[in-house]
């Protein structure tokens, strides 16, 4: 059980407080709700090119990491398609550095043309890393506008064209900032060795003073509903032929997330998953395959992947993913199945929260969707799937009008 | 509102003194060593069996690695199915690992099933059967990840690197090829298998909340195993680098050139390696160290730029990586050499030393924090014959290191005349 405290600052920060002696150290997490779905389609990639920005110097502070190294601090963020969010681990007894340095660049950044112009050209470099100079990098990009017509899970986190990137200027960074990053679309979390009195009086002392500001309402389009299904083609210079496939689901607060993360871990949740033991165990048809959902907050995807082995028709290992599938619709042997996926799930997320950076991450991203409790809650909702449950989602999901499906087709020449 | 309120820093304690607790130590009815260490809040356990079967024993590329992962491909009661499905069942992590020196397995689980697991471990590490068809599938998979992996920079990089660094025909050195994935049978790695993954080869390392029970289970399941006396060997591996220091890979159509650059060097035995892995943050072992800074931040030329010293048995590596655009291919390596000649000849400033020392001490309270962290730090000490004292030592270091320590460290350590520089990219 993970005791916690909430409470809320005038200028409408939220505020969440979790006490583990056991560490000396202390986890602050913050986010801000504000990811790459809020862009403008025609200038992808911001949100994440302003994730690199917020180090490079607040109104007050020329350089973000160096006080915080100075404190034996450590920190990171990421940006997904909904969020932004920043966390750091701090020795307990310099946590109000912590709370000095996220309120000042909440407060304001220092908006420098030097240092947009680098992380440009940084950005640029990861999109390289990441997506041009690694085999399948490109996959993941053609696999979103091909799920999505419309709403901008569309376009990944990266953006959709560096270009996008290389056209921002100051002015509207500025934009981005004043419009995202303020108090009431920001969510903190404190976690480990911090006492609630403590936490609320730093809280009050350093974030108090930032007022509210008008943040830009979020109306997005909602994808319409697929209705044939999708299939592209990609031929590359690449060592083994992929298969990629992809079916939309609701959102994340929709009541049968918890269902459709199951049937992912029956299918491949571990060596003992049903992917793996049929298609890569038996039928050798596969090196690798995984299932997954996106977990977006927006309705998103559930993705099968998988690596083909040499010499296997992929037409034939689309079929046998299917089977494998449907074959969950078969009543023998499941009940077992499922007692062990939950089983993993509970001991997964026990360890999980062994870490005070986790346990303030979820704490954050659980309250943005409403249910802070559900740091508590999750093993329940997981453990109450039924096999009826199962069975409908599949008859609703996976169906092939829902389904959108890359054959990314090895041109290599084998020996 | 609080408007008036000073936004400037706020007071900075020193990070207090590290407290490591100490593991406990005893030994199994038949002698094997287990070192315990008591920690964390949920009834969880990590537990850990180490052998001395890592690539340095193998014979042939491959073996080593495939033997471990074949431990848990079926054993005298359980088909590779079972024990996978009765480990995902008990909800168990299991982690199976073969690295230069050590291999073993490590398993996470809930500490009420410490019954079962102890029962899958006696299966995995001392039943196995290694049985054929497993195999080739096993080396079909592994050949189709090799290729996809050598697809990569990164990875094309550092094998050649250790490759220059310890020789093409030493185990730490030499590359993997297509045609040693044909190589292995089941006879050869039960044959591994019966020389290294031995009771008396093997040391166990538990921590977590440690069930009461866990003594007695242990002593039940590997208790009773007689050792045998360990046999010395006598081949000594020499480690003999490449003579050609600079080498270059083309791999057409990429747009990014991986660089690394380093040589062997000491490992934790020692007395400078303390000093040295100070040496190290600065250079680039952190997100505010020099190259970091110059490279990343300033120039924006890589998305990222890291600097590492590794220990291994017989020697030690320190290793300059990074990926950049191939324009900056030059502009980064010869950054890099600027920084090392920087370090060797300017003293590091008041202020920079605060910086690396606070964060460096942060650092130590990480490593120890948590039950998984503590076995961790345990193990990589332990591997060396050494205990808490290099710890303690390494916090003493970071407080009273001075800035002509460093430059004759890096006079002493960085001589750039023999580091290797392995590029791999476009021309």
């Amino acid at each position: 059980m993970i005791n916690y405290k909430r409470f809320s600052l005038d200028n409408g920060l939220r505020v969440l407080v979790h006490e583990d002696k056991s560490t000396p150290l202390i986890a602050m997490n913050l986010l801000y709700d504000v990811g790459s779905r809020d862009e403008d389609p025609s200038m992808t990639g911001q949100a994440h090119l302003f994730e690199h920005l917020m180090f490079g110097g607040s109104v007050n502070i020329p350089d973000f990491d160096t006080p915080l190294q100075l404190v034996g601090g450590e920190n990171n963020a990421f940006t997904n398609n909904d969020i932004t969010n920043y966390y750091l681990t701090i020795p307990s007894e310099n946590i109000e550095t912590g709370f000095w340095l996220e309120s000042d660049r909440m407060l304001e950044l220092d908006f420098s043309q030097k240092n947009l112009d680098t992380q440009k050209s940084v950005v640029t470099e990861e999109f390289n890393q990441r997506y041009v100079n690694q085999p399948y990098g490109d996959a993941i990009l053609k696999l979103r506008p091909l799920a999505y017509k419309v709403h901008p899970y569309r376009w990944p986190t990266i953006g959709m064209d560096m270009a996008h990137i290389k056209n921002t200027n100051l002015e509207q960074i500025k934009k981005f900032f004043f419009s995202h990053y303020a108090p009431n679309n920001a969510i903190l979390a404190l976690t480990g060795n911090i006492e609630y009195e403590l936490a609320y009086k730093l809280a009050q002392k350093w974030f108090g003073p930032i007022e509210k500001r008008t943040v830009q309402s979020r109306n997005l389009p909602p994808e319409p509903e697929q209705n044939e299904e999708r299939i592209m083609t990609i031929e590359s210079d690449v060592p083994a032929t992929a298969l990629y496939k992809v079916w939309h689901i609701g959102a994340r607060n929709s009541n049968d997330f918890y269902t459709l993360d199951l049937i992912t871990d029956l299918l491949a949740g571990g060596e003992s998953g049903r992917l793996y033991t049929k298609l890569v165990r038996e039928k050798k048809l596969f090196s690798e395959i995984n299932a997954y959902l996106t977990a977006e907050i927006d309705p998103g995807l559930i993705i099968i992947n998988g690596k083909l082995m040499k010499g296997v028709d992929i037409h034939y290992a689309n079929d046998s993913v299917n089977e494998v599938i449907n074959s969950l619709l078969n009543k023998k042997g499941i009940e077992d199945e499922m007692e062990k996926v939950k089983n993993k799930f509970e001991s997964s997320t026990v360890f999980s929260n062994t870490s005070i950076l986790n346990k303030a991450a979820n704490l954050s991203f659980f309250e943005l969707l409403g249910n802070p409790g559900l740091i508590n809650n999750e093993v329940d909702a997981y453990r109450k799937v039924s096999y009826s449950m199962v069975t409908e989602a599949i008859r609703k999901y996976f169906i092939p009008s829902n389904c959108s499906t890359i054959n990314y087709i090895s041109t290599r020449k084998e020996k | 509102m609080m408007n008036n309120l000073q936004r400037i820093q706020p007071p900075v304690f020193p990070v207090e003194k590290v407290i490591i607790p100490e593991a406990k130590s005893f030994r199994l009815n038949n002698g094997v060593p287990v070192y315990t260490i008591e920690a964390g809040t949920e009834d969880i356990m990590r537990l850990e069996f180490v052998f001395k079967a890592g690539q340095i024993k193998e014979s042939l590329p491959l073996l080593g690695s495939t033997c471990n992962i074949m431990l848990s491909e079926g054993s005298q009661n359980y088909t590779s199915e079972e024990l996978n499905r009765s480990l995902d069942f008990y909800g168990v992590f299991l982690n199976q690992s073969a690295e230069k020196d050590y291999a073993g397995i490590v398993l996470f689980f809930l500490s009420k099933h410490i019954e079962k697991v102890m029962e899958l471990c006696r299966e995995i590490l001392f039943r196995p059967v290694f049985p054929e068809p497993e195999l080739n599938s096993l080396m079909r998979k592994r050949l189709r990840w090799y290729m996809v992996n050598r697809e990569k920079v990164q990875n094309l990089a550092m094998d050649n690197f250790f490759e220059s660094l310890f020789g093409k025909n030493h185990p730490y050195g030499y590359q993997v090829h297509e045609q040693d994935f044909e190589m292995i049978t089941p006879s050869l790695l039960a044959d591994f298998h019966n020389k290294y993954y031995t009771p008396e080869n093997m040391t166990i390392i538990i921590s977590g909340k440690i069930h009461d029970k866990t003594t007695d289970h242990l002593n039940s399941y590997f208790g009773n195993m007689a050792l045998k006396e360990i046999k010395k060997e006598n081949s000594v591996n020499f480690i003999k680098g490449e003579k050609i220091k600079k080498v270059h890979i083309n791999k057409s159509g990429t747009v990014q050139t991986a660089i690394r650059i380093g040589s062997t060097t000491i490992n934790k035995r020692h007395s400078d390696y303390p000093g040295l892995k100070i040496l190290d943050s600065i250079l680039g072992g952190y997100f505010g160290s020099r190259l970091m800074k110059n490279i990343r931040e300033e120039k924006g030329y890589t998305y990222g730029i890291n600097s590492s010293l590794t220990s291994l048995d017989l020697t030690g590596y320190k290793v300059i990586s990074t990926e950049v655009g191939q324009k900056y291919c030059q502009k980064t390596k010869d950054e890099i050499y600027k920084e090392i000649r920087l370090l060797q000849n300017v003293p590091v400033k008041k202020e920079e030393m605060a910086v690396v020392r606070n964060y460096m001490s942060g650092e130590m309270v990480r490593m120890f924090d948590g039950p998984f962290a503590l076995a961790e730090s345990f193990k990589s000490v332990w591997e060396f014959g050494l205990d808490n004292n290099y710890y303690y030592r390494l916090a003493d270091k970071i407080k009273t290191i001075d800035p002509d320590e460093i430059i004759e460290l890096a006079k002493t350590y960085y001589n750039i005349d023999e580091l290797y520089e392995i590029t791999v990219g476009s021309e």
